[in-house]
This record gives structure tokens, C-alpha cells and sequence, in this order.
């Protein structure tokens, strides 16, 4: 019985979400909630009010007293009152992706979003979620935004697509629930999961400092260079500044700078997966003693550097390879 | 084993609802039990410190016993589960049961729902205008628990969270009115309405010396007259109730299963028109004016005994359009049954006043109206007095007051007299009933209290029928004339009324009087014919329940028009200054040439892409990016520069 219900449940679901995304199509990132995209309905509790209403009705007219119905057609029009306050709540909320956190598959995906509201009056309790329970929720300030964030399991590496998701409220009594389903298609990427660590990778391929233009360790000063906006304060010469020789930034080059090459076709025996896999653990690891690194994989090679914005793209790289989409 | 649960973290607004559920009991408190509101007490404490400190709630088997052993101890106090009382009962104790295994913000939610059924149950009880403020303010509280249970942020503090209750309740409140005005009122009850058991104060079935004078001392209103006509005068009001007929030896009743033919009644001069609205007592009598003449068919009827009988109790306030004549002769024809019931007396006891009788019925040749004013003359040359406080009397009840204590309230001299005339071989019976009344400028009706219930006798005469003799009225005719306050010597208190009230608080109080009057015929009394009168008023011809439809539909058509225009104002953009104001104007109408602002492009940039696109508005739109530059931008932007801004503005026409 109770399985047959959660079965109807489902596909009734299913058909009016079908039918939703038919209705409203894709959105384009920033959305704003309007009038056409918001449902509404009541809860269960708004369910147990009206029957609570309708047994204070019935009685009132039972027993003619005026004041009991007095009392059921003031919480009856409260009711509806909350109702255009719920919907009210949520149009005119503008959702924008404000950022992707990207994860190993088998972990989570997390998709970073901004709430912002310009009108006068705040919207309390925005819940968003990706299936019926909502996993965040979030108190919108007037005329100001709030950061929401939705996590959503990387099952396998590749692109992870936020096909829907949901943002409602029920503010203010939780009588009604209104709710809006978005179809962003927002996307992040899930690495490969990494494997354990037994291969050792392989040799090195350049072991002499300077040699490499980008590789910079900070053992040995290597002389001075003027100084260009965004370099570390650290490093400035202070000294020479103080001499009045103008600002210039210490340059060391690191005779430790170790530098790999990590080629996909090192790896013959194994299969992609297991291959992807195992790059990605020499990424990582490489990453996290702070060595350089390069990457061959079939039809893409990333030159040898370091720092997390060359991690990430060589993760990415692993992610989407022969995925059916360029690296991105 | 069943482990005690532990509660939940982040339960919001617990004390609040706590504090709703109390609020909504307490009107309730004095007509329960007392184990009902100390269980409730107990169930809401233990919730309580359960929230505060690391206590347990109890484990589910105690909770269900628990409930289970409630609902059989309401079942076996009030027999029923139906009715205000057991009702009530019953919801407290399913809020306390309910109380002690909260865990889920659903289950605070139903305690108000079960605070919002209390305050129902209280207006079923007491339609008032006194309580009502009370139970407004209990409504607002209790739909803030909800608030504070499903919304807002946890920083709101308690003001906020009660303002904005009411806030809501007020936008609701014109729905509600409209909705009180306009829904079909249908012709109850569907059920039957359990029997209410809460004593209330009225005239009974029956009468012991000391039972009026009790009800006297009560200042509560009995009912309330808006005449048609002139105003009768004191002495012929008297409102007749219960006519008792059944003599024990101390106490007069109201016979139960016995019925006499319709006695016959021929009116007398001028009739007198009016309307009662009465007060609820739980009883079916309705006071009318001795004699009721006319009186709405099947809403009421008059007993053999001349007295008006609605078909069932009067639970709620109950109004009457009624002529009666105040003078009239009544039963000329006495039948037989009906005589001998109204002589009977008990086979002994009193045998003083027996004696009395013998000899009065020897010396006046058994002439009823000349023994009947020996004995009010006898009240009047004998230091009899009236009293509100008479003493207790014991066995032989009458003869010790004709003959000892000689101080007695109206129903201590109806009784003997009754008796005295019965043992003298004349018909007579007590009537219960109001005398006199308080006449209210302000309103313009006539306040009957309980203070005014009054006993008399009626004794019948060949050829005139049934006479109405008042002994109370040889004893202390003031009481008539002027009421009790007047009446009774000036060192006793009379509870209820103030005796010497000041002018200014007698305003007070009339005024209040009226309101409750105004509440009682506008709001409680608002029926189904008052309904269809109020659109008659508004214009409609013949209106029925398709008229009430119409207008329940045009209403809710409003209300959500006028809701949502106030939610768009609620939600409304911050106003921005004006140059950005006719921008957006600019952009408004350019879109209808196809132009619209990319997501990176500024005002200027755009303006500079319409004028290329747009060679005919080439100048005015120079001019319009000209002037917003230099208002946005320059040193000191000018009122005429806005002005001029403004005017090329209006001035475009894509």
C-alpha cells in the first residue's frame, strides 16, 4: 500500500516536472523568479489548518454562534493573507551562480549561488534544494543578497550538470509552500578519483634551477628586478628602497625545483580510467610537496609549472578527457 | 526496554506556544476540573525544563498510558466527549499529552492550531463583548508562535515577530468582515448540542425561600426591551417566568409532565410592542411582558399557564419581536384539574398559617378578594420587612415567617401568601418572573438585570379568572415603583449594583451597556434575515443566496487585488534618483525600436549606439546624454538641467 503510493508519488512527480521544464524551458543564469515560474500549494499544515477551519465552520453554524464563525473567517483570511505573502516571499528573487567548487568524483560537487533581492523588504526562509527536501536555507536581507550553496554527488569524473533545482519558502506561517524549479544547467567538473599511491611517478625530468622560466624557488637570491604590481611584499627590497634606488622585488632562483612529466603513455598497460586515475594522483601529489610539473595526455599537453590554478587545470584536463568536450 | 527520546536541537518558539496554549486555556480554567489544568501545568513545566536542561521527555509507554487514562477520566467525568466542557477538557489534555512528545516544528504547529480551537471553544461559550478583547490579543499571540515556529530569522526578537502577527491579521481582518456579512447563514443545529453544564444564573423550575434573593444580589443583565411605543409604566412591568404550581411544604415548583388545555385571555386596552433580546440560561423561558399576546410562530409558545416557552433552551442570546397587553383577563373558565392542582397542599405542616386561612375564609365568607386584602393588609399594619437578607427558617418554613421572623424577600411573601389563599380554599400560584427594569437613555431600551427577579402570586376569581396579586407591594411598594436598590433599607448591601452610583459612572455604565447591546443585535444576533435586510438596504431586490455568492466572489476578487497591490508596494525597488530614472524611461522606449542595453554597456555607451542606430532622434538623444552626463558627472548638477532632461525625455517618440 504504502509502497504503491510512494510509486504514484513519484510518477506524478516526475510528470510534473516533465512538464514544468516544458512549460518554462531553460533559464539563462541570473534568473529572476517571476509570477510564471512560481507554483504554489498548500502544505500538510496548511491542509490540517483548513480542516481545523471547516470543523470551527460547521460548528458555528451547528451551535448559530456568530463569534465562532467570526473567529474561523478571520483565520480563513488569514490563511489566504499568507498565502499571497508566501508568493510574494519568493518573486523577485534573482538567483545567479556565483561560483562552482569542483571535487574528486565519489565526494560532492558544490555549486555556489547568490540570492540577491532589490526590493525594500527582506525575504526570510528561502529554502533551495535539488530533490523535495531542501538542504540550505537562507534569510535574504532587503535590498542586499545572501549566499546559498547546493552539493550535488559526483558519481563519475567528467561534467557534473545541476539539471534542476528547487528554491521555495513557506514563509510566513508555513501554511502554504511556494516554489519555483530552475533548469540553469549550471555545470562543474568532478576529477578523476585518484588512485592509491604505489606507483612511484616518474623521473625526473629537469632538476636545474633557472632553467625553467616560470619555476621559482627561494633558496638562492638571484638579483633584483623592478617591481610590478601584485608581487609579494615580502619580497621587495626594502633596503634598496630605502637607499632610494626605487622599488624592486628580490629574485631567488631554487636550485631544489624538481620538475615531472607526467605522461599518459607511461601508463600503457593500464585502461583509461585506471590511467586517468593514476595521473591524477601524481597531480596531487606532486601539488602537495610543491613540485613543478607537466602533463601529456593524448592530444593535450600542459607545460610544466606550478600553483593550485595549474592543479586545477590538469585536474580538468583529466576530467574531460574524451569526454566529448574540450579541455576547459 | 524503550530508550526516553531525546529532543531534537533547534526546536523554534517552544516557549512561545507554551505561552499561547496558557493564554488560550485560561478563559476556560474556572469551568474545568482542576487535576485538567494542573495536568496541563505539569505537561507544560516538564516541556519546559526538558527545552532548558538535559531532562528527558518521557518515553512513548507513559505518554500513551498517560493520554489513554486522560481521555477515560474526561470520559468518566462528563460522560461525553461532545460539549464545551468535556470538549475543552479534552483539548487540554491532548495539548498536554501532545506538550510531552514535541519534537518536530509540525508538532508545535498543531498546539496552535489547538490554541486557535481553545479560543473557539471560549467564544462558544461567551459571545460578550468583555472577553473579546482578550481573545483578540490571544489570537495575535498565538499567530506569532506560529511566525515565530516557521519564519524569520532566529535575531527577531519578540516584538517584531508580535507585530508582524498582527500586522497579518489585520490585512485579514476585511476578508473576515465580508466574509461574516456575506456567508450563507444556514438554519442549525445539524448535531445535537451537548447540554451545557455550566450553572448559569437565571430563574429555575422551581422555588425555595431564598432562591430569588440570591439571584438578586447579581447585577448581571437578565435581558434587555426596545419598545415601539411609549415606555409601560413601573408598576405594569412585570416580565412573567416560571408559574409554580406544586407546593411541598417549603419549596414551589414548576410541574413537569403535566399539560391543561390553552386557557383563554381577552385583551384589554392598548397593546405594547416590543423587542427582548435575552441573555443566555441555559433554560427555554422567555420573559415576556405579562400577557404575551403575538409572538413568532414555532420559535416560541404559551403555556396553559400564560407563560412563553421557546422549543428548545436558550444556549446563545436569543431575540423576540412580541406584543403583549398589560392588562388583560385571563382563564375565566377554570377547569377542573387545573383547580385542583392550583389548591393542593401538602397533608400537614404550617399549621399556623392553615389557621390563619380557616379564619380569614370563615370571617370573609370565603371571598377570595377579600381575604386577599386582609392579608396584604395585615403585611401592611404588621412590622413585617423586606429584605435582602432575610433569616434561615426552619421546619414549618411559612408559618415561621408570618408569625416570628416577619422579614423576608418577595418570594417569602408570594409563598405565604399562595399558601395562605390555597389553604383558604381560593386557586393561586407563585409566578417567577422580573419586575421593573432600568431604563437606558443612551440606547434607548430597558435593562432588565437579574437584581430584578421578583416572585408574585396570582389568585383566581369567578368572573375575572386569573388576578395578579403582588404581597411585595404592600410591604414595600417602593420596590414597584422605584426597584430593589430603593426598596431595601438603606444599611444592607446590594452586591452587583453600586447603590449610590455617581452620575458620571452611571454614564459609564449605560454606555458600556449599550455597547454590549449594540454587539449583542449587530454581531451575535447578525441572522439569516438580518442578512438578507442588509442587502435590501445596500440595493438589492429580493436578494437570496446567489446575491451572497456574488458578493463573497467580488470580495475575494478585491482582497486579492488590493493584497496584491500592497505586496508590490511591500516589494517594492528602492526609489532611484532621476537621472536614472529617465534613463530607464529612455530604455523603455528605445526598446521598442529593438535597442536594448547589453549587460556591460553604461548609459553613455548605449545612448551613443541609439543615436547611431537611430538617425532621427540623433539630437534629442545627444541632448539627453548630454545632460545626464553633466547631472551624473558635472560639478553641480542644476534644477534647470533636470528640468530640461526631463522635457526631451517625455518629448521622445520612438
Amino acid at each position: 500500500m504504502r509502497r504503491t503510493f510512494a510509486r504514484l508519488r513519484s510518477a506524478i512527480d516526475a510528470r510534473t516536472q516533465a512538464w514544468i521544464r516544458r512549460r518554462q524551458g531553460p533559464d539563462t543564469d541570473p534568473v529572476r523568479l517571476d509570477r510564471r515560474r512560481i507554483y504554489i500549494l498548500p502544505t500538510p499544515l496548511g491542509i490540517a489548518f483548513a480542516v481545523m477551519l471547516l470543523g470551527m465552520l460547521l460548528g458555528g453554524m451547528n451551535y448559530g454562534n456568530n463569534l465562532g464563525l467570526a473567529l474561523a473567517f478571520l483565520l480563513a483570511s488569514l490563511g489566504l493573507v499568507v498565502m499571497h505573502h508566501c508568493h510574494g516571499t519568493l518573486s523577485g528573487l534573482v538567483l545567479r551562480l556565483a561560483a562552482t567548487e569542483s571535487a574528486f568524483a565519489g565526494s560532492e560537487v558544490v555549486f555556489r549561488l547568490l540570492l540577491e533581492n532589490a526590493a525594500l523588504a527582506p525575504r526570510p526562509r528561502i529554502e533551495l534544494g535539488i530533490g523535495r527536501e531542501p538542504t540550505c536555507v537562507v534569510d535574504v536581507p532587503a535590498t542586499g543578497s545572501a549566499p546559498a550553496e547546493l552539493a550535488l554527488p559526483a558519481t563519475r569524473r567528467g561534467r557534473v550538470v545541476l539539471g534542476r533545482f528547487v528554491v521555495a519558502t513557506r514563509h510566513p506561517l508555513g501554511l502554504f509552500r511556494a516554489w519555483s524549479v530552475l533548469h540553469c544547467d549550471y555545470q562543474a567538473v568532478a576529477w578523476p578519483a585518484p588512485t592509491e599511491r604505489d606507483r612511484l611517478p616518474p623521473g625526473v625530468a629537469t632538476d636545474t634551477g633557472g632553467a625553467q622560466e616560470h619555476a621559482r624557488g627561494d633558496d638562492d637570491f638571484a638579483g633584483l628586478r623592478p617591481f610590478q604590481p601584485g608581487d609579494s611584499l615580502h619580497r621587495v627590497a626594502w633596503k634598496a628602497y630605502a637607499r632610494g634606488q626605487g622599488l624592486h622585488t628580490k629574485q631567488y632562483a631554487g636550485t631544489d625545483v624538481v620538475s615531472h612529466i607526467f605522461d599518459w603513455d607511461s601508463l600503457a598497460p593500464l585502461g583509461t580510467e585506471a590511467r586517468l586515475a593514476q595521473l591524477c594522483r601524481w597531480v596531487i601529489d606532486a601539488h602537495d610537496h610543491a613540485e613543478a610539473f607537466g602533463l601529456r595526455l593524448p592530444g593535450v599537453s600542459i607545460e610544466p609549472n606550478v600553483g593550485t590554478a595549474h592543479r586545477e587545470r590538469c585536474l580538468n584536463a583529466l576530467a574531460l578527457f574524451e569526454d566529448g568536450h574540450g579541455p576547459a | 526496554m524503550v530508550r526516553p527520546e531525546r529532543i531534537s536541537p533547534g526546536l523554534r518558539g517552544l516557549p512561545w506556544v507554551v505561552a499561547g496554549l496558557a493564554a488560550a486555556l485560561a478563559p476556560h480554567v474556572r469551568f474545568l476540573p482542576a487535576w485538567v489544568t494542573l495536568l496541563f501545568v505539569a505537561a507544560a513545566a516538564w516541556r519546559w525544563a526538558a527545552d532548558r536542561r538535559p531532562w528527558s521527555l518521557p518515553p512513548k509507554w507513559l505518554r500513551v498510558a498517560a493520554t489513554l487514562a486522560a481521555t477515560l477520566a474526561v470520559l468518566g467525568t462528563f460522560r461525553t466527549l461532545n460539549g464545551i466542557e468535556a470538549g475543552t477538557a479534552f483539548l487540554a489534555l491532548m495539548a498536554a499529552a501532545k506538550l510531552l512528545e514535541t519534537r518536530a516544528s509540525r508538532d508545535l504547529s498543531v498546539l496552535v492550531f489547538i490554541a486557535y480551537f481553545m479560543l473557539y471553544a471560549a467564544l462558544l461559550r461567551d459571545q460578550g463583548l468583555s472577553q473579546l478583547p482578550y481573545l483578540l490579543a490571544v489570537t495575535v499571540f498565538a499567530t506569532a508562535a506560529l511566525m515565530r515556529v516557521h519564519a524569520g530569522s532566529t535575531g527577531d526578537s519578540g516584538r517584531d515577530v508580535l507585530q508582524r502577527a498582527a500586522v497579518l491579521l489585520l490585512q485579514a481582518l476585511p476578508l473576515a468582515l465580508l466574509m461574516f456579512l456575506l456567508f450563507p447563514r444556514l438554519p442549525g443545529p445539524f448535531w445535537g448540542i451537548a447540554a451545557g453544564d455550566s450553572a448559569r444564573t437565571g430563574l429555575g423550575d422551581e422555588m425555595t425561600p431564598g432562591d430569588i434573593s440570591d439571584l438578586s444580589v447579581s447585577g448581571d443583565v437578565a435581558f434587555r426591551v426596545r419598545f415601539f411605543g411609549p415606555l409601560p409604566p413601573p408598576a405594569l412591568r412585570y416580565w412573567r417566568g416560571p408559574v409554580l404550581h406544586e407546593f411541598d411544604g417549603r419549596s414551589w415548583r414548576r410541574p413537569r409532565a403535566q399539560s391543561f388545555p390553552e386557557q383563554p385571555v381577552e385583551y384589554v386596552g392598548e397593546p405594547v410592542d416590543y423587542q427582548i433580546t435575552l441573555e443566555p440560561t441555559d433554560r427555554p423561558w422567555i420573559t415576556a411582558l405579562d400577557v404575551p399576546a403575538e409572538w413568532p410562530a414555532r420559535q416560541a409558545y404559551r403555556s396553559y399557564d400564560f407563560q412563553l416557552v421557546a422549543p428548545r433552551r436558550l444556549t446563545d442570546v436569543s431575540s423576540y419581536r412580541l406584543r403583549s397587553y398589560p392588562r388583560y383577563v385571563a382563564g375565566k373558565a377554570l377547569p377542573q384539574t387545573l383547580r385542583a392542582t392550583d389548591t393542593r397542599l401538602p397533608a400537614e405542616g404550617n399549621p399556623r398559617s392553615r389557621a390563619l386561612a380557616r379564619e380569614l375564609a370563615a370571617r370573609h365568607g370565603g371571598d377570595p378578594l377579600a381575604i386577599s386584602d386582609a392579608m396584604l393588609d395585615m403585611f401592611r399594619e404588621q412590622p413585617f420587612v423586606y429584605t435582602l437578607d432575610p433569616p434561615k427558617l426552619a421546619e414549618n418554613a411559612m408559618d415561621e415567617f408570618l408569625f416570628d421572623t416577619r422579614r423576608g424577600f418577595c418570594e417569602h411573601y408570594a409563598a405565604a401568601f399562595t399558601l395562605v389563599m390555597r389553604a383558604a380554599g381560593v386557586p393561586a400560584r407563585v409566578v417567577t418572573g422580573y419586575q421593573g427594569g432600568e431604563f437606558n437613555p443612551i440606547g434607548g431600551y430597558l435593562i432588565v438585570r437579574q437584581s430584578d427577579a421578583h416572585a408574585w402570586s396570582e389568585i383566581w376569581v369567578e368572573g375575572r379568572g386569573w388576578l395578579r396579586v403582588d404581597p411585595t407591594a404592600a410591604v414595600a411598594p417602593e420596590r414597584i415603583e422605584l426597584g430593589l436598590i430603593r426598596a431595601v433599607s438603606g444599611d444592607e448591601a446590594v452586591p452587583g449594583r453600586l447603590r449610590d452610583a455617581s452620575d458620571a459612572w452611571l454614564q459609564v455604565e449605560l454606555t458600556w451597556d449599550t455597547l454590549n447591546d449594540f454587539w449583542n443585535e449587530r454581531v451575535v444576533r447578525f441572522t439569516a434575515a438580518r442578512q438578507v435586510e442588509m442587502l435590501e438596504q445596500l440595493g438589492f431586490e429580493s436578494p437570496d443566496w446567489r446575491t451572497l455568492g456574488l458578493g463573497m466572489a467580488a470580495s475575494l476578487a478585491a482582497f486579492f487585488v488590493s493584497l496584491s497591490l500592497y505586496l508590490a508596494w511591500r516589494y517594492r525597488e528602492p526609489a532611484r534618483d532621476w537621472p536614472a530614472r529617465l534613463h530607464a524611461e529612455v530604455v523603455r522606449r528605445l526598446r521598442k525600436r529593438g535597442l536594448t542595453p547589453a549587460a556591460a554597456e553604461g548609459p553613455t555607451a548605449f545612448l551613443e549606439r541609439a543615436m547611431q542606430a537611430c538617425p532621427d532622434l540623433e539630437s534629442d538623444l545627444a541632448t539627453i546624454r548630454r545632460l545626464y552626463v553633466s547631472l551624473r558627472y558635472g560639478p553641480v548638477p542644476t534644477d534647470a538641467d533636470l528640468r530640461r532632461l526631463k522635457h526631451v525625455v517625455n518629448r521622445l517618440r520612438p
